[in-house]
């Protein structure tokens, strides 16, 4: 007893609020990961990708620090892999029998065929939204800082029926529902964030982010024109390679002619792949580095330096490792989309970290079954 | 051996200062504001593999939300050293259970096709609601017969009762069956789900007299009465889902096309021996002189080319699908097992002559 009160009497009192520091420090070991996962991939047939995205995820999580401390995943490859059999067994299995029960017996063309198949795909629309938030508190609460794991604590429905809502609007106003659409959706999942018992608050309004917007779809705009007028509108180039089958026109002529169909192959090449998205990368950072200002963590801002030339070097090389690798890479994809936001992300504040309790929330026992179907992207 | 550690207690943020023991087969330690806690080593976890110069992260069944942290080198190497556990990394145990679990998975899947293509089919066939054998096979006579039209005559209609009468004489279960003769080249004779027999014009100017048609028709009655086009309909539904767990998605409508009839109307050598079995049962009880089945096989065998002994060739997918006899090894001794009547029993005459003639010239 008295041992016990000594205790409490010597117990130093907590820490003050202090600024937490995100780096990110690279550990040996990816590539040797990066390899296994590859081969034991191959050797089971696809089925050991949950443990090889566990695997990774460990590796990336563990390279994260926060004032010094790690963060941790926590998941098991089996988590992910039952979250995969309940999709297969609760949805798609029941959907190819019924499609084909409807096939064989009622025809290929019958309403209820066509049917079946129009509500999978409406289905698909629907529940993206679903896996995206699942997929997300799955990773939360699988995520833990200083032994506390975050959470999501909203709605899944909800946030999937305005995701739904949201892929409506941006394509019925040709794109410019986008700012708006994308800050109710971040302030949607964000408001529900936490980590342990404490909340992220997103605040702000799409306004700021329209004339970025409106400028680089002018630009896609002028581009598109500035190609149409190019090609289809000098009638120049569609006689010329008439003139090709005309066998009065001599070799040099046609070498000429071909020489100016892959020139225009080029140009279109290189209009459609790379001047049209980096373009997008402007408006790219320009939302990232709003709606980081907009988000708050325990009532302090952060802030995100995401300037459009790292936003199109990180996009990039990611495409170049996942083309050339035939995808074998996407671990060092993963690390590299992870650093970006570890290096340029700041907490413009004190937090006051010690009176953080853990989060009271009941965790998921299976994971991002539907993200994994549906392959939708994000780590 | 004591040293200095840090511990999150999983339950709130702050970390805490504590001093590690290591007795015997226990770690203990205890802070400011830590209560002395004992954690045996063989309950010990490690977060991430210990790596040289980092600080080890550990954590115990008993509280597995908590973390110690401990940062002294000689005592990680000491603690690791002697419990191989703590090493982490791939163990043998978990690339156990991975492949454990695929091959489970390659045996679920492997099994589930295995039933799905032998015993299950005939199974489920028997279960089906008339109405879903119907428009089935209301769609594999549309897809199979194409623009041929259907030839019916009322010479063609009485000529097809009075072979299903003297079959029925027989006294056995002869299944309602709808027949329908239509317009086309090939010489073969189908028996479609639903009840349906589709005879060709083909078969019937190859026939010399009623016994020959009507030794088909009790053979195709067999495949009906045993349910063989139904259970081929599941086979091939089978097929397909199978195919479409495996591309993760629908694999299309492959049941009109001349690879899904083919695998539609090409039974197994089982099936054909019982459609035979049923047919020679029902010739001999009705008096039907099982011979003309013979005659006809022996004709079909010589219309398509193949040598006695000798395997025939494939041809087109049509050609060769469902074919009265179907034409793969074997067909010798199916034809072997072909007798004549019992000494006794007179063949009865099926149809008049002329029956015979407007049975033959239904298409025109």
């Amino acid at each position: 007893m008295s041992e016990l009160v000594g205790e409490i009497q010597t117990a130093t009192s907590a820490a003050p609020p202090e600024r937490l520091n995100f780096s990110y420090t690279k550990r040996p070991g990816l590539l040797k990961l990066t390899i296994v996962n590859f081969l034991l991939s191959i050797i089971t047939l696809g089925f050991y990708r949950f443990w090889a995205k566990t695997n990774v995820r460990k590796h990336i999580w563990s390279s994260v620090h926060i004032n010094g401390e790690p963060l941790e995943y926590t998941g098991t490859g089996m988590e992910l892999f039952k979250g995969f059999l309940v999709v297969f067994f609760v949805l798609l299995l029941p959907y190819i029998l019924a499609v084909t029960a409807a096939t064989v017996i009622q025809g290929p063309e019958s309403p209820i065929a066509v049917l079946l198949q129009i509500a999978f795909f409406l289905a698909i629309y629907v529940l993206w939204g679903f896996a995206v938030y699942k997929a997300r508190k799955f990773q939360l609460s699988r995520t833990n800082w200083r032994g506390i794991r975050g959470t999501l604590v909203g709605s899944a429905m909800i946030y999937s029926l305005l995701y739904f809502g949201s892929m409506l609007a941006k394509s019925m106003s040709a794109g410019w529902a986008t700012p708006v659409m994308n800050t109710v959706l971040a302030e949607q999942i964000t408001n529900d964030m936490r980590f342990g018992d404490a909340a992220f608050k997103f605040k702000g309004r799409a306004g700021p982010l329209y004339p970025t917007y409106a400028m680089c779809w002018l630009l896609t705009l002028v581009a598109i024109i500035a190609i149409i007028v190019i090609f289809v509108g000098s009638s120049t180039l569609t006689d010329e390679i008439k003139s090709m089958f005309d066998p009065d026109t001599s070799p040099d002529t046609i070498a000429e002619i071909v020489k100016y169909i892959i020139l225009a192959g080029v140009i279109l090449f290189f209009t459609f792949m790379l001047v049209i998205p980096m373009l997008w990368a402007i408006y790219t950072a320009k939302e990232l580095r709003t709606f980081a200002t907009y988000t708050r963590f325990d009532g302090v801002p952060f802030t995100l330096d995401a300037t459009t030339g790292s936003v199109i070097w990180l996009t990039v090389i990611n495409l170049l490792l996942i083309v050339f690798t035939l995808g074998i890479a996407w671990p060092f994809v993963q690390q590299r989309i992870v650093k970006f936001f570890v290096d340029r992300m700041t907490l413009e504040g004190l937090v006051d970290v010690d009176r953080i309790r853990q989060s009271s929330a009941k965790m998921d026992r299976r994971g991002e079954g539907l993200a994994d179907a549906f392959d939708v992207g994000g780590l | 051996m004591s040293i200095e550690a840090i511990y999150f207690d999983g339950e709130m943020a702050r970390d805490h200062a504590v001093t590690v023991n290591r007795v015997g087969s226990n770690l203990s330690f205890q802070g400011a504001a830590v209560p002395a806690t004992t954690w045996s080593i063989s309950g010990l976890h490690s977060i991430d593999p210990p790596t040289p110069g980092q600080p080890f992260r550990i954590t115990h069944d008993n509280k597995p939300g908590a973390r110690l942290i401990i940062r002294d080198q000689a005592f990680i190497d000491d603690l690791v050293a002697q419990n191989s556990h703590l090493k982490g990394g791939y163990s043998w145990r978990h690339l156990g259970q991975v492949l454990g679990w695929t091959a489970g998975g390659l045996a679920a899947f492997a099994g589930l096709g295995y039933l799905a293509m032998t015993v299950l089919p005939q199974q489920i066939a028997g279960l089906l609601p008339h109405s879903w054998r119907d428009r089935s096979g209301d769609q594999v006579i549309t897809s199979l017969v194409g623009t041929a039209k259907r030839c019916e005559t009322p010479g063609s209609k009485s000529a097809i009762a009075a072979m299903v009468a003297a079959l029925a004489e027989s006294g056995t279960d002869i299944p309602s069956v709808a027949i329908d003769i239509y317009d086309m080249d090939l010489v073969n004779a189908f028996a479609v789900p639903g009840g349906h027999i589709v005879l060709t014009r083909g078969l019937l100017k190859e026939a010399s007299d009623p016994d020959e048609v009507t030794g088909v028709l009790a053979h195709e009655l067999g495949h009906v009465y045993h349910l063989h086009p139904e259970a081929q309909l599941v086979r091939f539904a089978g097929l397909q889902v199978l195919a479409g767990a495996i591309s993760g998605g629908s694999s299309g409508d492959l049941v009109t096309s001349a690879a899904g009839l083919a695998t539609i109307l090409r039974y197994t050598r089982e099936a054909e021996r019982e459609a035979d079995a049923y047919a020679r049962d029902v010739m001999v009880k009705a008096s039907v002189d099982p011979i003309g089945l013979k005659r006809f096989f022996e004709k079909f065998m010589k219309l398509e080319g193949i040598k006695p002994g000798e395997p025939p060739q494939e041809s087109s997918a049509l050609d060769t699908i469902g074919n009265v006899f179907s034409t793969h090894p074997g067909t010798q001794d199916r034809i072997k097992e072909i007798q004549p009547l019992p000494a006794g029993k007179t063949p009865v005459k099926i149809m008049t002559d002329e029956q015979f003639r407007d049975l033959q010239q239904a298409c025109g």
